[in-house]
């Protein structure tokens, strides 16, 4: 009775990006569901998520500004992803980026830009890498788990920057644990005056080039795919994936810090406690939607931009909780990770 | 003598698919008291998945299954043994550190419940022995036991539960000659007991020498059933092969051509290993004072029954395993400091046995799998980075060449089949096979005949030009086939080198089961 329904689905199943579609129709039908019982109309709330960011120029700016984040953090979590390990400190890098970035800031205030810029974002390249090489080394030298070190470095970046912004360079003035500003050289030039954009994005287009040619294209690409399809045969065939798993790991931090260096040389201009909190694990999320791919996580990540300040907008506009959201990407993603179940049947 | 018996079990119109695979096709099966029946085909045949739908392992799309006349659906394992069908596998699904009885009674209720005294079993199993002429001591570890005597255990687990039809899934894997002709002895005493057996194998020989009638399957559907006497080697090998390949030029099914390549060894030495000791992690000694030298152009045989150090052996010379004394060299340079990757720049190639853990990237994509191990090597690579287009262009020949079945070089190398993903291993190594070392292990496992005949003619062929291998297999007749030396291992042990002239095999088996032979 029910073939043409089979026909459907099969033809559906058989094409990654409809089964994809397929499975955000379906996570966006489900919260549907508990936004209604909650006593608020779908429908609108669906409208405000969805067109916030393209209804007017202000809006757009902010998605760009959110999306420049959040694919940096969502490829520090595909890339250890590639070599089958899982990063869950991209917060904890993020904010070590923030702090390197703040601290070379500070402290070369009075170098022009095309000094302190460069030197600002390289600040928190390395802090950031080197927040991922530790949980790398500890993996390699005493094969300890990489989840557990990443999520407890995280309480440790926490702790590091609430520090920072209080005894180390605190500003008195602040009503919540801030730094003091960094020097104006060490500012992102501004792409648009106003609504503010600064030159992140360009950053953020080469360096998803970059990791997409790297990890797609080079043969050091090739051995990382290889040693998280199958490590032990990867290493049969000379592939030195214990290397492979630090490498992984050491980009991603360097991703992640590249990421809270240009939250602070473009936007916040100081280490504020709590800054991360815009991004929590969205990366984690945009990259298992992605499936781990380096060409998906950019459109991915864009898409969650788009919610982001979709809810937002919809909490001022509506009042409807902006943790609405939360629900709706959080089914998206468990609809996406089901899709490929039901595929593989 | 025994086709008069009647019809005790019928398979009729049996289908079974796996999703694309047409595993078993409208097949029937007949089964009569008091037989051995050869179930005859070549891997992929679906032998196995037949007797599997028979044991209850498999549930059948369609079709019907009869004992004596009735009946019957046989949804678990447990069914079978309640309708008195046993199974012994290919693997043996042993506990080695549990004495035979134990491992006998596993699953049946016991006597003396909660003293576990098993002392009446045991006796139970020795009439069992007896009846049946099998020697087996009820109270020896599993795991202290020859691989036949082993395979007698899993035998007598059947016996034991009562059954009266008895299949064997290829139950001469592992066995050395001696071995096997005491299988087919105790076989002989078992129909005269009363049992109907089926006996599943890829082995023209063994059907011949053992079987009353002989069902020949291929690609999941009847070929013929005929008995023993009115069967020719020929009809059968034809009834294997199908059309698409030609007997006559096949290695395989040759009288002695392969003997008309010049077997004269050559004076270069390419590997070389030097009382070459391994011991493990654990303290234990898995390879002991190995010395042998594989020359230019030459297939140097390891034979043995599984688990006696192949795999160490192989390991140690691809530079998986460290040494723990000795000396190994390739082409006269110490190795011993080598890792897999110069090794493989030096031209080593290798097969893995585990080909699933050892050579495969089920997550990565088909192309990424044909170019493992040579991705820094051009043409596949220039200056760090991978020109896929070539890569793809290889894959795509390579697919076409060695009858990959795939969608392509993009596709997820987890929906291979099994066969496929050995087709995989072997183009990888034959398209990278350097000039100076294939280590091959198993190369032809799960293979179907003119698959396996296609690696033999490619192993030929290196040979030809010069080129050399180390094949190490179970297959005993393979090893025969085409080595021009064969060194027998037994606990890690070389016992002994022979040459192709005097290759015996009774004297190989005797060398297999630890008898050591002057070299």
């Amino acid at each position: 009775m029910f073939w043409w329904y089979r026909e459907i689905m099969k033809k559906i199943l058989s094409n990654t990006f409809a089964s994809y579609f397929l499975a955000v129709v379906l996570a966006f039908i489900a919260s549907g569901v508990f936004i209604a019982a909650m006593g608020y109309n779908p429908l609108k709330a669906y409208q405000t998520i969805l067109f916030t960011s393209f209804r007017t120029v202000n809006g757009f700016t902010q998605t760009l500004l959110k999306f420049i984040p959040l694919t940096l953090l969502a490829f520090s979590f595909t890339v250890p992803y590639k070599t089958g390990k899982f990063n869950i400190g991209g917060e904890g890098q993020f904010l070590m980026g923030a702090i390197g970035a703040t601290a070379v800031g500070i402290l070369g205030a009075n170098l022009p830009t095309y000094i302190l810029l460069p030197l600002v974002l390289l600040g928190g390249i390395v802090m950031g890498g080197l927040w991922g090489l530790i949980p790398g080394w500890l993996l390699y030298q005493f094969k300890i788990s990489e989840i557990l070190t990443t999520v407890l470095l995280n309480f440790v970046s926490f702790a590091l920057v609430n520090y920072i912004a209080t005894a180390v360079w605190g500003d008195p003035t602040a009503g919540h644990p801030t730094t003091l500003p960094i020097g104006d050289g060490g500012h992102l030039p501004m792409l648009v005056g106003n609504p503010p954009l600064h030159s992140g994005i360009i950053i953020l287009l080469l360096v998803a080039v970059g990791i997409y040619y790297f990890t797609d294209r080079s043969t050091l690409g090739y051995d990382i795919v290889a040693t998280g399809a199958n490590p032990r045969a990867a290493s049969v065939y000379g592939i030195n994936t214990r290397v492979m798993f630090v490498l992984g790991l050491l980009i991603a931090g360097a991703l992640a810090g590249l990421g809270g260096a240009i939250e602070v040389a473009g936007i916040q201009h100081h280490l504020i406690e709590g800054m991360h909190s815009n991004f929590k694990i969205l990366g984690i999320i945009i990259g298992l939607i992605s499936g781990g791919s380096s060409l998906a996580v950019p459109f991915v990540a864009f898409f969650i931009s788009i919610l982001e300040v979709g809810a937002s907008a919809m909490q001022r506009t509506l009042m409807i909780p902006i943790e609405v959201v939360y629900i709706v990407e959080a089914l998206v993603l468990l609809f996406v990770l089901l899709s490929d179940v039901v595929r593989r049947r | 003598m025994t086709s008069g018996h009647e019809v005790i079990l019928q398979m009729q119109e049996i289908c079974k698919r796996f999703d694309t695979l047409q595993a078993l096709d409208h097949v029937n099966f007949e089964l009569r008291a008091r037989e051995i029946h050869g179930l005859l085909g070549g891997n992929g045949a679906g032998k196995t998945t037949l007797m599997n739908v028979l044991y209850g392992l498999y549930r059948e799309d369609s079709g019907e299954i009869f004992l004596k006349g009735k009946k019957i659906a046989v949804n678990s394992p447990k069914d079978a043994i309640r309708y008195g069908i046993g199974m012994v596998h290919q693997h043996f699904l042993q506990i080695g550190s549990f004495p035979v009885v134990q491992n006998i009674v596993l699953g049946t209720s016991v006597k003396n419940r909660f003293t576990l005294n098993l002392d009446y079993e045991a006796g139970k199993i020795k009439e069992l022995c007896q009846r049946f002429s099998i020697e087996v001591d009820p109270f020896a570890n599993v795991n202290e036991l020859p691989m036949g005597t082993r395979q007698k255990v899993e035998i007598l687990k059947a016996l034991y539960r009562g059954v009266d039809i008895l299949i064997l899934d290829e139950p001469t894997t592992n066995l050395t000659p001696q071995e096997v002709d005491a299988l087919f002895q105790t076989l002989k005493v078992m129909v005269n007991e009363g049992l109907s057996i089926v006996f599943i194998t890829h082995k023209l020989r063994e059907v011949m020498s053992v079987c009353d009638r002989i069902t020949l399957l291929r690609n999941g559907q009847n070929v013929t059933t005929i008995d023993r006497r009115a069967a020719t080697e020929e009809e059968l090998v034809r009834g294997m092969v199908g059309e698409t390949m030609d007997v006559s030029k096949s290695v395989i099914f040759s009288k002695g051509a392969s003997e008309q390549i010049n077997r004269s060894l050559s004076e270069r030495v390419v590997l070389e290993m030097e009382k070459v000791h391994c011991v493990s992690e654990q303290g234990i000694e898995l390879l002991k004072n190995i010395t042998l030298r594989v020359h230019e152009g030459e297939i140097f045989g390891i034979a043995g029954v599984a688990g006696n150090g192949q795999l160490e052996l192989a390991e140690v010379i691809v530079g998986i395993r460290p040494i723990s004394a000795g000396e190994i060299k390739v082409y006269g340079k110490s190795s011993s400091q080598m890792i897999s990757s110069d090794l493989l720049r030096e031209g080593i190639t290798y097969i893995p046995e585990d080909r699933l853990e050892d050579g495969y990237l089920p997550k990565a994509t088909v192309a990424h799998n044909l170019i493992l191990g040579a991705h820094r090597q051009e043409p596949y690579s220039k200056k760090g980075f991978i020109n896929w287009r070539k890569v793809y262009e290889v894959s795509k020949e390579l697919i076409k060449e060695y009858n990959i079945k795939t969608s392509g070089p993009a596709d997820t190398a987890a929906n291979l089949s099994g066969g496929n993903i050995q087709r995989v291993m072997i183009a990888r190594a034959f398209a990278h096979a350097g000039d100076s070392l294939l280590v091959a292990h198993n190369p032809t496992r799960g293979l179907d005949i003119p698959s396996m005949d296609f690696v033999y003619h490619k192993l030929l062929e290196r040979k030809r030009q010069g080129y050399s291998t180390l094949l190490l297999s179970e297959d005993l007749d393979e090893l025969l086939l085409l080595c021009d030396r064969l060194g027998v291992m037994y606990r890690g042990e070389l016992v002994g080198i022979l040459n192709r002239d005097q290759f015996e095999k009774y004297e190989i088996g005797r060398m297999m089961s630890g008898v050591k032979r002057n070299l």
